[in-house]
């Protein structure tokens, strides 16, 4: 249904492959904790390398990381199969209450600003560690390069910097109108690349 | 909340899939999800096309004391029931969740329990007021407990405004709207609060206090003095008539500010993250009022916690 349930799926086709996050997150819901630290065990690394992306601080990160996985084992009965994955459902998540932490917190304003425009590119300072990793990766690179250079400017500032339109705006000196529309237009580019389609 | 975005309330999809919308924007591009099934649709690609981006980032293993911290946390954390019903795009969807007994909008119930189940307790819960009031008083040392209760009670009248205004805000959430707006806010309030109480548990400052009722009922308050947040958990509270509520309260030198109402099932763990903004210090009390909360506490409470 979602292509990126494609990319989550392949994963999981190894050899005695374990449970599937999806069944895993149905049983969470029902209260198994073992099911629980087996899902954490699969999908804990991408959260915090999605939240430590955003945040830097390492300790502050853990911290976040504990608060996404809190919520899943609460809000688990609220995952629906039918709108996408469960990698889906917890890196929204994930990147959510990163921003949320942003935003809240003095750490966010204290974070060099340098720290969003450093790597604009899709950043990547090592070897990815498993084949589905690098596979994503470099098929995310691959579309970015389709957006223009302003429209993958505002989107990793906005994905990866964790700023919000309007910081944004402000940092490029552009109308906060003029964000809206690379945005958009920028994930729509990279929505018809990946093909992502509901 | 500006007339520029509620003109052109489309143009938000990108930022809001990015999560780079403030409060306002995002109220007004979820009204406008509300309102279209294209807009459902293309925020939900440009979500999904988000999450590629995340999962193109190098994973970082945690340390082992972040799994460890967790596991020992999830026997005292409640989780939420399954939604009624999904808030879906088909119309029957919508349709049907406008017949389930959903919780009133504005009081959403309380996350972790069904909607109140009227039974034989109205001439219970006003007993219970007293007898919880007067056994914890006996319970613990006497003196201090009604030196507290007292206090709480001649606190009981002013609220700062300020405080209102987030209890306010978070109201209004709930009014207007169609049914799928209700249900898409419904949903969202108690993911906010299934996020707070997970903020709480997982930071650094979490503390606790315990009490027990009359009927030995447990009841817990964990805050964060850092975060300046609260939530308080009871067990097995016994579920109210329909025409009334339990109220949470902030009590400081100021008064007493409302922290939300909620709902019980009587037969589960009731809880919910306060409204408002906790300052170090403060008490907290439930009491009994009219369905919908009040401005002041009507009734005495049937807990109160010193932070």
């Amino acid at each position: 249904m979602l292509g990126l349930m494609t990319v989550d799926s392949a994963g999981d086709l190894a050899p005695a492959a374990p449970a599937t996050k999806e069944e895993l997150l149905a049983r969470v819901a029902h209260g198994d904790q073992s099911a629980f630290g087996e899902l954490y065990d699969q999908i804990a690394p991408r959260v915090l390398g999605l939240v430590k992306r955003l945040l830097v601080d390492h300790a502050q990160s853990e911290e976040v990381t504990q608060e996404i996985f809190l919520e899943i084992w609460q809000s688990a009965s609220r995952y629906e199969p039918t709108r996408g994955g469960a990698s889906t459902w917890i890196l929204t998540m994930a990147h959510r209450r990163a921003v949320d932490r942003i935003r809240s917190s003095q750490a966010g304003r204290d974070r060099d600003t340098k720290i969003g425009i450093r790597d604009l590119a899709v950043a990547y300072d090592h070897v990815a560690e498993t084949v589905e990793v690098r596979i994503e990766h470099e098929r995310v690179e691959k579309a970015m390069t389709r957006l223009t250079q302003l429209q993958r400017q505002a989107v990793s500032l906005a994905y990866y910097g964790g700023f919000s339109h309007s910081e944004v705006a402000d940092m490029l000196h552009i109308p906060l109108g003029t964000v809206k529309t690379r945005l958009r237009d920028g994930l729509i580019r990279l929505r018809d690349e990946l093909g992502v389609a509901s | 909340m500006s007339s520029r975005n509620e003109q052109y309330p489309a143009d938000l999809s990108g930022a809001y899939a990015l999560h780079a919308l403030d409060a306002d924007d995002t109220a007004t591009f979820e009204a406008h999800l509300a309102e279209s099934e294209w807009a459902r649709i293309e925020a939900a690609e440009l979500s999904d096309t988000a999450v590629a981006l995340g999962l193109a980032v190098a994973p970082v293993q945690p340390s082992a004391a972040v799994k460890a911290k967790l596991m020992s946390l999830l026997a005292s954390t409640p989780q939420l029931p399954p939604l009624p019903r999904a808030a879906g795009p088909d119309p029957a969807e919508a349709a049907a969740s406008a017949v389930a007994p959903t919780p009133a909008p504005s009081t959403p119930g309380l996350p972790g329990t069904p909607p109140v189940t009227a039974g034989g307790v109205s001439t219970d819960a006003p007993s219970a007021v007293t007898d919880i009031r007067s056994s914890n008083g006996a319970a613990s040392s006497p003196h201090g407990s009604a030196t507290a209760t007292e206090r709480a009670q001649v606190r009981w009248f002013k609220r700062p405004a300020q405080i209102m205004l987030a209890a306010a805000a978070a109201v209004a959430l709930f009014v207007g709207g169609t049914v799928l707006g209700q249900t898409l806010n419904t949903n969202q309030f108690e993911s906010q609060q299934a996020s707070g109480l997970a903020q709480i548990n997982a930071a650094d400052d979490s503390q606790r206090a315990a009490t027990t009722t009359a009927d030995g009922q447990e009841a817990t308050l964990v805050w964060s003095n850092k975060l300046g947040i609260s939530a308080v958990l009871v067990d097995n509270l016994p579920a109210l008539p329909s025409d009334q509520d339990y109220q949470l309260w902030y009590i400081n030198g100021e008064g007493a500010a409302p922290a939300g109402t909620f709902d019980s099932s009587g037969d589960s763990t009731a809880w919910r993250v306060l409204d408002g903004t906790m300052h170090a210090g403060d008490q907290v009390g439930i009491t009994v009022e009219p369905s919908g909360g009040s401005d002041q506490p009507t009734t005495n409470p049937i807990v109160a916690f010193q932070s």
